[in-house]
């Protein structure tokens, strides 16, 4: 026996093996794996099905997360060099654009306060908790997700999810972000940016970014 | 992405069987190997835009279906045995590839290295040419001859023997 009978005789055994999942199932599991990519496909159904409801952005957190910590409880550990000025530690990224939006980029869940007094001072009336609840204080904005984010409605709303589309393969990996378009936000409108779940079970909780109305005890500020 | 839905469904029907087929006889076990092939696909389907214009969309699934195969079992190594091959492959053949793929077949190319494998996987399962499973693999169109030239030495010696002896039956 040569090599090419040795060849056809591997290849006779293609053909013995079939796959007995369906189409549809592979899809579906397609949709939960690109769902944990982009914010926009969670907001785009938490919009058709409550589109009167408080606009809500969910995205599980990556698995084996690095425990990056930050350097410092709300202080930089380093800042952007480049101006527009930004504001960056470990576990999250807060950068203003040249046309003036401001992008979130998380990589861990931690220095809440931090985060909150870094929006707050960039002039985003913010509430952030990393404890698994809403601040009981926040009371939602309502309005549909096409009127919140980009690109379900029309350019440019409060919130753009968009940063999360073009994630390469290994997503999971990668942070996760968002872009506030503060120009944008409706006067007494603010956000809240909470983790559902149970911290630390990294596979297990989200992150939510809602549309809140101002108020001194959730944005710490009546207006924006 | 809803329109190119249906070009992946119809890679999906054409692809599956061959995808399986390619990675059964990389990991040995057929439960196993659906279940990674079903994970690729779905990432396939979630990054179809890319995948579809990939050069070959199916050496991406085996090759995604293999590498999380890896990472699986790096994960689960401390806590779950891994399947002996030899063993999976003494089972009935229907019962070890849901099918009736051979299991001296699947014996022998469970002991060749795991690049050899991979090689003829590519090469000899996929139809892919040398320069696709050197692209596939991200080795040198050289190193894929010389590992298919290796590998086919080794199953030439463990598979021809048994196949002489049973014809002299």
């Amino acid at each position: 026996m040569n090599d090419d009978e040795l060849i056809t005789v591997l290849r006779e055994q293609r053909g013995k093996v079939v796959m007995t999942i369906p189409v549809e199932q592979i899809i579906s599991r397609g949709r939960t794996v690109r769902a944990r990519r982009r914010v926009p496909v969670v907001a785009s159904a938490v919009g058709v099905a409550a589109a009167a409801a408080a606009v809500a952005a969910g995205v599980a957190l990556p698995v084996g997360h690095p425990a990056v910590r930050p350097s410092g409880a709300g202080a930089p550990a380093a800042s952007d060099s480049a101006s527009p000025p930004s504001v960056r530690l470990a576990a999250w990224t807060v950068t203003r654009q040249a046309d003036g939006s401001i992008k979130v980029t998380f990589r861990q869940v931690s220095d809440p306060a931090g985060l909150q007094q870094t929006l707050r001072a960039d002039g985003v009336p913010a509430s952030v908790t990393f404890t698994g609840q809403q601040n009981t204080a926040c009371q939602p904005y309502h309005v549909s997700a096409s009127q919140a984010f980009w690109p379900y409605g029309s350019r440019p709303g409060p919130l753009d999810g968009s940063a999360f589309i073009n994630h390469p393969e290994g997503a999971y990996t990668t942070p996760y972000a968002f872009v506030i378009n503060p120009s944008a936000l409706p006067s007494g409108v603010g956000l809240q940016i909470w983790t559902s779940g149970t911290s630390g079970a990294a596979d297990n909780f989200q992150l939510h970014v809602t549309l809140v109305k101002t108020s001194p005890q959730c944005t710490g500020s009546t207006s924006s | 992405m809803r329109a190119q839905q249906p070009d992946f469904a119809e890679f999906y029907r054409a692809a599956k069987d061959e995808c399986l087929f390619a990675v059964l006889m990389s990991v040995g076990d057929r439960d196993t190997a659906q279940d990674l092939v079903a994970e690729a696909f779905a990432r396939a389907w979630a990054s179809w835009p890319a995948v579809s214009t990939h050069p070959a969309p199916a050496a991406w699934v085996v090759r995604t279906a293999l590498n999380a195969g890896v990472s699986r079992w790096r994960r689960r190594r401390r806590e779950v045995p891994v399947p002996d091959f030899a063993i999976v492959a003494d089972r009935p053949a229907a019962d070890a590839a849901g099918g009736g793929v051979d299991p001296r077949i699947m014996a022998a190319l469970s002991r060749l290295p795991e690049r050899q494998r991979q090689v003829v996987v590519l090469r000899l399962f996929l139809d892919l040419d040398t320069e696709g499973t050197a692209r596939a693999l991200g080795i040198a169109p050289g190193t894929v001859q010389a590992h298919l030239g290796r590998a086919m030495a080794s199953l030439r010696g463990e598979l021809i023997p048994i196949w002489q002896e049973e014809s002299r039956k």
